[in-house]
């Protein structure tokens, strides 16, 4: 029996077909509805606010602003310590309210509670506050300047400024044939899972429960715990099914800690969902600006690149912002040979809703950067896309990039040329040039990306076999959508050599799961996967030593296959799966139980996609095609890992194409969902997704890697490119909106 | 037209899943929260609330009809299904089989709604074209399969009613 290689269905999907799933919001118990009062100033000071007739509405049982509920806090929202060096930001911790001043529009700045959703909504309009308006700093270039503050305490705007320095960046600018600029812009994006955020908390008798669409239940435990003081041994976070996230729901929210406490002021459980509208402010995501020179040789080589990342971190540092301007800039050299980099990297706040990490967290927009690079050199040597990358792609493996990081396995080079074969690349590229004779706009494109994965530092996983033998894996990985469970189950069912029916996967919930990093950063499989591995192993071992105790010979004398333990010595003596777990389960042993903190750390994993685009007589683009070829290591479900190319592929669509969050000279959020524009099933390509037979494994014993964020990582490359074949001219920024098309169209006339 | 004074409840009569139910409500309670809060019928998600996601979408006297966008008193006398009423003694819908076996699903959330909407557009038109299934699933926003699969499934559901 094997499972690993082959498209297992996914095990749970029956609850979500027949609307029994239960997210957040589903579950019943009786909860105050919380509702919050939001600015309307991008900077104000706060005069006053003035409740009463808030409390008047009918069933209002109480408003709470930054009075009531600050002091509650013995800390704040600051960024993730596990990932981020937090020494090397401008920060203050975040509390729920502002105290004396808002900083964005949407900014929430009290908190209204009562007994239905709609009478909360009354109140919330009847709440009056008083502002004084300040001059608001919304772009980043201006907020650089200092001239209006943000936070007044930090004495300036720039919170991070560190340069990326590697090799000898002037010695390679003196040495080169030409110098090309490149800008590479990506906008403001909201990842808007389809569920949106939300909380149910209950306090009692010193003890706090809460329910909460998160993708990281652990750390926030430990967060509730350091802000609100409360031991962690006394909260319990249950992560029920969450409908989404893509990174968005690491983040804890100002809104979800006011619902704690005032869950703790009140001893009553308290729920927020939030509106579609709330989730959009949210979690705000990329918006960077990359300004840069590339040192080149006339035969294509890279020698060197300098330049200048721009970030908006928004009003104020969340839990995930500050990975980016950490590991894009190390990520810039990507799959490719450049050793002489000089990179400052700067984060500003700006009068605007928080960034948070989008699927792909820095590697999107680090490979935005330097595949721009490549094909924009390409143009200006007139080289083609295929030989620049071939030119400077590492050769030998494993790899230090200029900045250190280790790149695991692989063959970059052998993969671009087979991908470009198997993807038909060549074909396509003629087949636009007859399309474009016959006046259709098409074009196609390809990018090449490297990707770094599956951070550490450990995962968790426990398996009990009971005393019917039926497994159950507790996970600290922690799924939202992507089928890990189904593939963890494969993982165990094949380490056990028992069916697959018979292994159960949970995760999610403190009080059950002893300890979890987390689902994020395409990390579960591989690292999940693999402490699933090595505890099965272990569950193993012991259930060879029942068998040897009971035969009373030594443990390497048992031999297991396929369900059934045998004594080498004298193969008619057997005893099954099903035997051996109920004596162990009968012992005065607490039975079969096995619990380990698997460590490891990032993989590399790495591909090449292609698409073709079409453009319409009025600026519209429509990706027709999207094609992928990747080395993910060994692909444990072929079909979960193909279905996170598609969904990738789709935000990537959108990112370079549609979705833009755009702000007014205030800041405020200007779009609904409705002109957001997810793409819809109309607007999204037909996808092919081949990953590659000679695979390189990790060293993780999965030997997989990581497939969650590839699509997202590379797409927007790859589509900004074929919108410059089909339109014929260059193109910056994602989204290249239909506007910026029609005008390179007309200037072409 | 109905009048009603501030505060003031409206009786409704609706039949859902094949149960009829009477309740007093608000006249501005919406539909889908009527479903979910009054009758616990969870299914039937709201993803955003403003008519454009379609995770809400129910039958309505055998109409597909996005339930944040009608109020419950509007529906007083129809007949209602969501998707708890699909499948019919604990046997999956051909449509539950068919998205299960596709993998057209990740985090679930849009589920419901494709299904409810997948149910009208068969019902309508029972052998589509792949075109004719991305423009009748159009209302419907799924964030995380990128469509591939659902149509896929829809497909496949529609040779499985077929037959």
């Amino acid at each position: 029996m094997s499972y690993v290689g082959k498209p297992i269905k996914r095990l749970y999907d029956d609850k979500f077909v027949t609307g029994k799933s239960t997210y957040v919001d589903d579950i019943r118990i009786p909860a105050l509805y919380a509702g919050f009062v939001r600015s309307t100033y991008p900077h104000a000071i706060i005069k006053r606010i003035d409740i009463r007739d808030a409390l008047k509405v009918n069933g209002i049982v109480a408003v709470f602003t930054a009075k009531e509920i600050n002091p509650l806090l013995k800390g704040g929202i600051r960024p993730w310590p596990t990932y981020i060096d937090i020494r090397s930001f401008r920060y203050s911790e975040r509390k729920a309210f502002p105290n004396n001043k808002v900083k964005y529009v949407g900014e929430p700045v009290a908190i209204v509670l009562g007994q239905d959703k709609y009478s909360v909504r009354d109140a919330i309009d009847k709440v009056v506050v008083d502002y004084e308006p300040l001059k608001p700093v919304t772009k980043m270039e201006e907020a650089e300047k200092d001239q209006v503050i943000i936070h007044e305490e930090l004495k300036t705007n720039i919170s991070y400024k560190i340069p990326f320095k590697a090799g000898e960046v002037d010695k390679a600018f003196n040495e080169a044939d030409k110098v090309v600029r490149v800008e590479a812009i990506n906008e403001r994006l909201i990842p808007n899972p389809m569920e949106p955020r939300g909380i149910v908390a209950r306090y009692e008798a010193g003890t706090l429960s809460v329910w909460y669409s998160t993708q990281v239940p652990h750390y926030m435990r430990s967060e509730f715990s350091r802000i609100l003081g409360i031991p962690e041994s006394k909260i319990k976070v249950s992560m029920p099914d969450v409908g989404g996230a893509f990174g968005a729901k690491v983040h804890l929210m100002p809104e979800e800690l006011a619902v704690v406490a005032s869950s703790v002021i009140l001893g009553r459980p308290v729920r927020w969902t939030a509106t579609r509208s709330e989730e959009m402010l949210a979690s705000e995501a990329r918006h960077n600006v990359f300004t840069g020179e590339v040192a080149v040789k006339r035969d294509g080589t890279i020698l060197g690149i300098k330049g200048k990342l721009l970030l908006d971190l928004g009003a104020y540092i969340t839990v995930t912002a500050g990975i980016q301007p950490l590991i894009i800039p190390m990520m810039i050299p990507g799959p490719y040979k450049i050793r002489n980099l000089d990179i400052e990297s700067v984060a500003v706040y700006t009068n605007t809703p928080p960034i948070t990490m989008y699927r792909g967290a820095s590697r999107p927009e680090a490979t935005y950067i330097i595949e721009r690079i490549m094909s924009t050199v390409a143009d200006e040597l007139g080289l083609d896309d295929v030989s620049i990358r071939e030119k400077n792609l590492v050769t030998e493996l494993p790899y230090a990039n200029p900045f250190g990081l280790r790149y695991d396995s692989g063959d970059y080079v052998g993969l671009l040329r087979e991908g470009v074969k198997r993807l038909g690349y060549y074909e396509l590229k003629k087949w636009a040039e007859e399309e474009r004779k016959k006046g259709h706009r098409v074009g196609v494109g390809l990018a090449y990306y490297l990707e770094i994965c599956s951070f550490g530092p450990w995962e968790y996983a426990e398996v009990r076999v009971d005393e019917r033998g039926d497994v159950l894996v507790i996970t600290g990985t922690t799924p939202h959508g992507q089928g890990t469970e189904t593939a963890i189950a494969q993982i165990v069912a094949d380490a056990l050599q028992i069916d697959i029916s018979r292994v159960r996967v949970i995760w999610g919930d403190t009080d059950t799961v002893a300890a979890s990093m987390g689902t994020y950063g395409s990390r579960s499989v591989t690292i999940g996967g693999s402490a699933a591995i090595k505890v099965a192993e272990k569950i193993l071992d012991k259930m060879k030593r029942i068998a040897a105790s009971t035969w009373n010979v030594d443990v390497q004398e048992v031999q297991y296959e396929k369900g059934e333990f045998k004594l080498r010595s004298d193969p008619s003596k057997r005893m099954s799966w099903d035997d051996v777990a109920n004596i162990a389960y009968r012992s005065h042993d607490p039975g079969l139980v096995e619990k380990i903190i698997y460590e490891n750390d990032v993989t590399f994993p790495y591909g090449v996609h292609i698409a073709t685009v079409e453009v319409d007589d009025t600026g519209i683009a429509r990706v027709l095609e999207y094609r992928a070829y990747d080395d993910i290591g060994n692909v444990v479900n072929p079909a979960l890992a193909e279905a996170q190319i598609h969904g990738g592929g789709v935000q990537a669509v959108g990112q370079a194409l549609y979705e833009q969050a755009l702000l007014n000279e205030n800041g405020q959020l200007i779009v609904t969902y409705a002109d957001y524009y997810v793409p819809t099933a109309v607007e999204v390509p037909k996808f092919t997704s081949i990953f590659a037979d000679q695979y390189h494994p990790s060293n993780y014993p999965t030997g997989s890697k990581g497939v969650g964020e590839a699509a997202l990582i590379v797409g927007p490359a790859v589509i900004i490119r074929a919108l410059e074949d089909a339109v014929g001219a260059r193109f910056t920024k994602t989204p290249t909106t239909p506007e910026e098309i029609m005008k390179a169209i007309m200037s072409k006339r | 037209m109905l009048m009603v004074n501030q505060g003031e409840k409206v009786k409704i009569k609706v039949k859902v899943n094949g149960v009829l139910y009477e309740r007093y409500v608000s006249p501005r309670m919406l539909l889908v929260d009527f479903l979910r809060e009054e009758l616990g019928l969870t299914g039937t998600k709201i993803g955003c609330d403003t008519t454009t996601c379609g995770a809400c979408t129910v039958i309505l006297n055998g109409k597909s009809v996005k339930s944040c966008t009608l109020f419950a008193v509007q529906a007083d006398g129809a007949e209602i299904t969501t998707i708890e009423g699909l499948s019919v003694d604990s046997k999956l819908h051909p449509i539950q089989e068919a998205f299960k076996e596709n993998f057209a699903l990740q985090c679930g959330f849009c589920t419901p709604g494709m299904i409810m909407q997948t149910y009208f557009l068969l019902k309508e038109n029972p052998n589509p074209s792949e075109e004719e299934v991305r423009d009748g699933l159009h209302g419907n926003i799924c964030r995380c399969t990128g469509y591939q699969n659902i149509v896929k499934a829809v497909l496949d559901a529609a040779r499985r009613l077929r037959t």
